[in-house]
């Protein structure tokens, strides 16, 4: 059996007022201290290397898509929230996708398809917002999938120093 | 002075006090977020207009567009007279608290910046904070609903309850100014060098005024007493089923009884509109120690909210009866005697 022993109170807590001026003196110092409140849209995220946020597609210092829609990251992704047609190119990779679609509203952020793609075509991008009035209009296409090297540059970094770590020795 | 330029006057006068206590009311509300906020380390609302400072005007405009439901098996009259009985006594109550002395411009008095210099002014006040009470219980009966019915019944118990300690003690301020005046009783406490001073400065009702503040706390259901809200246990206690402009009602009349009550608290127990060491002051300086002293008071009401946890139910009612009610009567006991063998 547990037995409570309950501490005896003093005159001063019995009177509850001075400890009531007691809490009311912290909560006023309280008062005066820094706020914790991000002002979100001024004050944003802080965004890290490692940061993954939506999918972007790469857009080489050449102008030209990166992607040559072998469909390996469509493959790859567990959402099924992928779609592309390919199509064929006059530029030395030959092939470029015609439709490369995401739908951001299936897209679960999980970074596979970044890990399947074998041209270093597709990276989570630092981008979190997303925020539209329509389902369709959060249908993103290539041409708001598109985003400099520039852009991504951090990210590609992080994969590729992440990558190096898995590396191991060959055997032959 | 004519019939009609005393019309003209204390029309101007009514005008003046009233939209002056409904836009404080206003804006106690933004400032109960805002404290709150503060005393929580976060900034509190600021989006809308400068500081936040529109924000009683955005919420007033929500209020009016949102749906209002009437809950089935609701007595339909009552529940909508209920809003109207619970934010009006304390509208009423406004008429009769002086805010400053006989105001002089250009050589001419327009009498002091009350309504209505009734010399019965406590009694009325009285009176009419007896009446408050019928907003809740009403709201909460005609709601038909069992949270509703809970809280108002709890917040009639708290109200008549601490009522007669808020008399109690008021009483004792009437025996110590010798009127019922509220004018009156300011003007009696006015001079600084007297005895009787500041009822509360000179310490012969420092009792009364800790009891009559606690009171206080307690008739307009602000924390920590607000049993007749309490939402961890009744929803919303006897506003539960309200909406929209119907609970707004509720809640401009809670903020308009904290600022008169607080401007009463001022006007009983800290001598008004007068300065310390300046009794002569001019009415402007006066009208701003009293705004200043009521904003205090507010302020006070804001802070405890945020520091204290509630009450239980029993204990509200313990210290009610078995501590308040008999410190009260001994304190009108020893002040009636004193008074009685000065």
């Amino acid at each position: 059996m547990v037995i409570v022993k309950r501490k005896e109170l003093s005159l001063a807590e019995k009177l509850y007022l001075p400890e009531v001026l007691r809490g009311l003196s912290v909560t006023f110092r309280k008062m005066f201290e820094p706020k914790v409140t991000r002002q979100y849209p001024e004050e944003p995220l802080p965004k890290t290397e490692v940061t993954r946020g939506q999918p972007r597609l790469v857009v080489n210092e050449d102008d030209a898509i990166a992607c040559v829609s072998c469909g390996l990251c469509e493959a790859a992704c567990p959402a099924y929230a992928i779609t592309i047609d390919g199509g064929e190119t006059d530029r030395a990779i030959e092939r470029e996708p015609k439709r490369f679609d995401i739908d951001m509203l299936r897209c679960i952020l999980c970074g596979f398809c970044e890990e399947a793609c074998p041209k270093d075509a597709i990276y989570m991008s630092d981008e979190l917002e997303l925020a539209d009035y329509s389902r369709e209009a959060l249908i993103y296409d290539i041409e708001k999938l598109k985003r400099p090297k520039a852009a991504l540059q951090k990210r590609i970094d992080y994969v590729n120093r992440i990558n190096k770590r898995w590396q191991t020795p060959s055997s032959t | 002075m004519t019939t009609l330029e005393g019309f003209l006057i204390a029309l101007a006068k009514t005008v003046v006090i009233f939209l002056g206590v409904v836009n404080v009311a206003a804006l106690m509300t933004l400032a109960e977020r805002k404290f709150s906020a503060w005393m929580q380390y976060r900034i509190g609302p600021n989006r809308v207009g400068p500081y936040g400072l529109l924000q009683p005007l955005a919420d007033g405009v929500k209020f009016i567009f949102k749906e209002e439901l009437t809950p089935a098996g609701a007595n339909r009259f009552m529940f909508r007279a209920a809003p109207i009985l619970a934010a009006l006594p304390s509208m009423m109550t406004i008429a009769v608290i002086p805010f400053a002395p006989d105001i002089v411009i250009g050589g001419k008095n327009f009498g002091a910046l009350t309504i209505a210099d009734l010399d019965i002014g406590i009694l009325y006040i009285l009176a009419l904070g007896g009446l408050a009470i019928y907003g809740v219980i009403l709201g909460g009966w005609a709601s038909n609903s069992k949270y509703s019915l809970l809280g108002s019944l709890r917040a009639s118990a708290q109200m008549i309850s601490y009522e007669l300690t808020l008399i109690l003690t008021i009483l004792s301020v009437v025996v110590m100014s010798g009127s019922l005046n509220l004018r009156e009783i300011v003007e009696a406490q006015s001079d600084i060098t007297r005895w009787n001073a500041w009822n509360v400065h000179a310490m012969p009702q420092f009792v009364a005024f800790v009891l009559f503040v606690v009171a206080t706390f307690a008739e307009t259901n602000r924390h920590p007493f607000d049993f007749s809200e309490c939402e961890p246990e009744l929803v919303g206690g006897f506003h539960t089923e309200y909406s929209a402009m119907k609970w707004a009602m509720f809640y401009i009349g809670e903020y308009s009884a904290m600022t008169v009550m607080a401007a009463l608290t001022v006007v009983l127990f800290l001598g008004g509109w007068s300065v310390p060491f300046w009794p002569d002051a001019p009415w402007y300086v006066g009208l701003a120690a009293m705004l200043a002293k009521t904003g205090c008071f507010l302020f006070l009401f804001l802070w405890v909210r945020w520091t204290l946890p509630r009450f239980r139910f029993d204990q509200l009612m313990r210290l009610g009866w078995k501590v308040f009610l008999p410190l009260a009567l001994l304190n009108l006991v020893v002040t009636g005697a004193v008074v009685s063998l000065r």
